[in-house]
């Protein structure tokens, strides 16, 4: 790894809060994840192909980053939404980070269109309770999160109530004897009929593509108005 | 970190570059084991006096510290014969899925709640009606979140026409894509003489935004007798002749290939700078090569001869290492294993080639190549029948040092009432953050 690409892998993982702690549990990936670096083929032309719905948005009980209880659907159906399964003290640069990263790089665009700014919203939830109170949340969110941009960061009250979330979503996570978090990263595209209509890993996750796949929706609501 | 398995890395970043290879052969968007696998998973087609004589999955404990080691430790018949034939991991590796030839069931097998006792979940009966035609689910590839299977025919002529069909990881129906041909070519660009619209195996190459997929032959074929269909010089005319460079993120066709003779199995090279496929055709015996050349455009050519093909030594699967330097090929029709140095692509040398059995169809190896897999079985009308030394249907393991391959155990399919063992998944406990029972290990 040339010194500049761990550079940014150590200030990707500062900028999203992990810990070192954790770093001799999870050796670096010596290859970081194409979402770090500009596209390799051009972006897909936004309104040429299709995204054909892959299943139903589930709903589920949550926590805002001031500790009030919510409901999942609260933050969809008016716009389309980027759905991501995180928790913050995820040292994997490949990993939270990267859905960090990426999700920062399509605020920053969205944040200077205003049509994207109206009707773009990016939910973090976390799947670790246990660490990731609202006030976790809420830090964690403040060194992410541009002023006026609409990025909700979520938690839950316990395991319990975010398990027949992270089911309805198939987002596995395991944890082994030390209690360290294996997860496979996935960000879910929402659109505004509470449909997944795409599902980004991290060889898949990159701004450019993301954001096509966002204005797909928003040009094809624009042409079957609801 | 002490695991055998580096799930954590694997499965929170997927991008495990740090050894070798078929753990190489499935798709970039899984969690891989690299280190000791504890199970292989053998989807094996029901033979008619053997056992129950159905389809079945069967799961063999290849731990070498299991006192169950070179076993089969369980089994479960799927109900009648399908031409069972080819299987795929959900991305996250919750389900198997293994696909039918014949009948186009799909069997999607939960292998993570006890990864030694898979268990079937669902069996989705409806694909040829939901996927508007599609027969013959071959490929079962993982994406993220979703399943893209590749047909291999279809339910008007049952010839080679075909497409692809995507479904959710849980079985939900979710698109059909039908293969470019002629008068249908959907804005791809067709190189040489055919766009026939054939279909087989499909791998992706994420970070440049490509899908590549090969061609066999429809149900007509794959269904007949092989010695009757090599005598019918019609039939014969009815193979796949290409290969197609997509666009993965919009699943459209850009650039068709010809590649005479049936290109089958695909693999896609690891490396960050490496922009390449393999695939092997099975009737002209050629290895050829699909890559990216400096202008940007992708390109494909026959790079190497495999065996003689005056005598149809009949390439099937092929596995690339994980450093991309490395590329076994089976003949089934001889039974041997070639191993190719591929460190030049354009250039591949065969160094090394050994018998395995009397047919020879997959090979897998472990991510750190030290392990390769081999099972017998084609297809129920294409695999022999009449043995002379007692080795036909098979799944066996081998050690490789770099210089040879050495026997470590064998199963006799027949012998075991099992039937005939076709392709080979691994499982491993430690992907889910699970621990052998209390036992099992006869070294700690």
């Amino acid at each position: 790894m040339t010194v500049w690409r761990v550079a940014l892998a150590a200030a990707v993982l500062a900028a999203s809060g992990a810990t070192c702690a954790a770093e001799h549990q999870h050796p670096a990936p010596t290859v970081l994840a194409p979402g770090y670096f500009a596209l390799e083929f051009p972006a897909p032309v936004p309104g040429t192909y299709q995204l054909p719905p892959l299943r139903a948005a589930a709903d589920g009980a949550v926590l805002d980053d001031s500790g009030h209880t919510r409901h999942l659907y609260d933050f969809m159906g008016d716009r389309v939404v980027l759905l991501s399964f995180i928790y913050t003290t995820c040292s994997d640069v490949n990993g939270c980070p990267l859905a960090a990263y990426v999700l920062k790089r399509v605020q920053d665009r969205a944040v200077t269109d205003p049509n994207l700014r109206a009707k773009l919203r990016i939910v973090s939830l976390s799947f670790d309770p246990q660490h990731d109170t609202p006030a976790v949340m809420a830090e964690y969110g403040a060194r992410l999160r541009a002023p006026g941009f609409d990025w909700a960061f979520l938690t839950t009250a316990s395991d319990d109530v975010l398990k027949p979330t992270l089911d309805a979503y198939d987002q596995s996570v395991y944890r082994d004897e030390s209690g360290a978090v294996s997860h496979i990263l996935r960000v879910m595209l929402i659109d505004e009929q509470h449909r997944v209509r795409n599902i980004y890993s991290v060889s898949f996750l990159h701004a450019d593509t993301v954001l096509s796949d966002v204005q797909s929706l928003l040009l094809e609501s624009l042409q079957s108005p609801q | 970190m002490k695991r055998t398995t580096f799930t954590a890395m694997c499965l929170a970043g997927l991008l495990c570059v740090t050894a070798r290879a078929d753990e190489t052969c499935m798709s970039p968007y899984m969690a891989k084991i690299v280190g000791q696998e504890d199970f292989v998973y053998i989807w094996t087609l029901g033979m008619v006096g053997v056992g129950d004589e159905q389809d079945k999955l069967v799961t063999v404990d290849v731990n070498p510290k299991s006192k169950n080691f070179g076993k089969v430790v369980d089994q479960v018949s799927v109900g009648g014969r399908n031409e069972a034939h080819h299987t795929g991991l959900t991305d996250d590796r919750q389900f198997l899925w293994a696909t039918a030839l014949d009948t186009s069931r799909m069997f999607i097998f939960d292998v993570h709640t006890d990864p030694a006792k898979p268990k079937l979940v669902r069996t989705i009966e409806d694909f040829v009606k939901t996927s508007g035609g599609v027969v013959g689910p071959h490929t079962s590839y993982a994406l993220p979140g979703r399943m893209l299977l590749t047909g291999l025919s279809n339910n008007k002529d049952h010839g080679g026409r075909t497409a692809m069909v995507q479904y959710t990881n849980d079985g939900e129906y979710v698109s059909t894509t039908w293969m470019p041909i002629d008068g249908a070519l959907q804005g791809a660009v067709k190189t040489g003489k055919f766009a026939d619209g054939y279909g087989y195996d499909a791998r992706a190459l994420p970070r440049l935004n490509v899908l590549v997929t090969s061609s066999f032959t429809g149900w007509n074929n794959y269904m007949m007798n092989l010695g009757k269909l090599m005598a019918d010089a019609e039939a014969m005319k009815h193979f796949g002749n290409t290969a197609v460079v997509w666009d993965l993120h919009t699943l459209q066709p850009k650039k068709i290939f010809d590649m005479p003779g049936a290109p089958l199995e695909l693999r896609c090279a690891w490396g960050a700078n490496h922009n390449y496929c393999f695939t092997a055709t099975a009737l002209t015996s050629k290895i050829w090569l699909m890559y990216l050349d400096d202008a940007g455009e992708w390109q494909a050519k026959a790079v190497a001869d495999i065996g003689d093909a005056s005598k149809i030594p009949l390439p099937v699967d092929i596995s690339i290492s994980a450093e991309d330097d490395l590329l076994w090929v089976d003949t089934w029709n001889d039974g041997k294993v070639h191993l190719y140095d591929i460190r030049d692509p354009h250039a591949p040398k065969q160094v090394f080639e050994q018998q395995i059995g009397e047919q020879l169809n997959m090979v897998s190896e472990s991510w750190d190549g030290k392990r390769v897999y081999f099972t017998s079985s084609l297809l129920a009308n294409w695999d022999k029948t009449t043995s002379t030394g007692g080795d036909l249907q098979f799944f066996k393991l081998y050690a490789w040092d770099g210089k040879a391959l050495k026997q470590q155990f064998s199963i006799d399919f027949v012998k075991e009432k099992l039937g005939a063992p076709h392709q080979m998944r691994f499982g491993a406990y430690s992907l889910y953050g699970q621990k052998p029972p209390a036992g099992q290990l006869a070294q700690q």
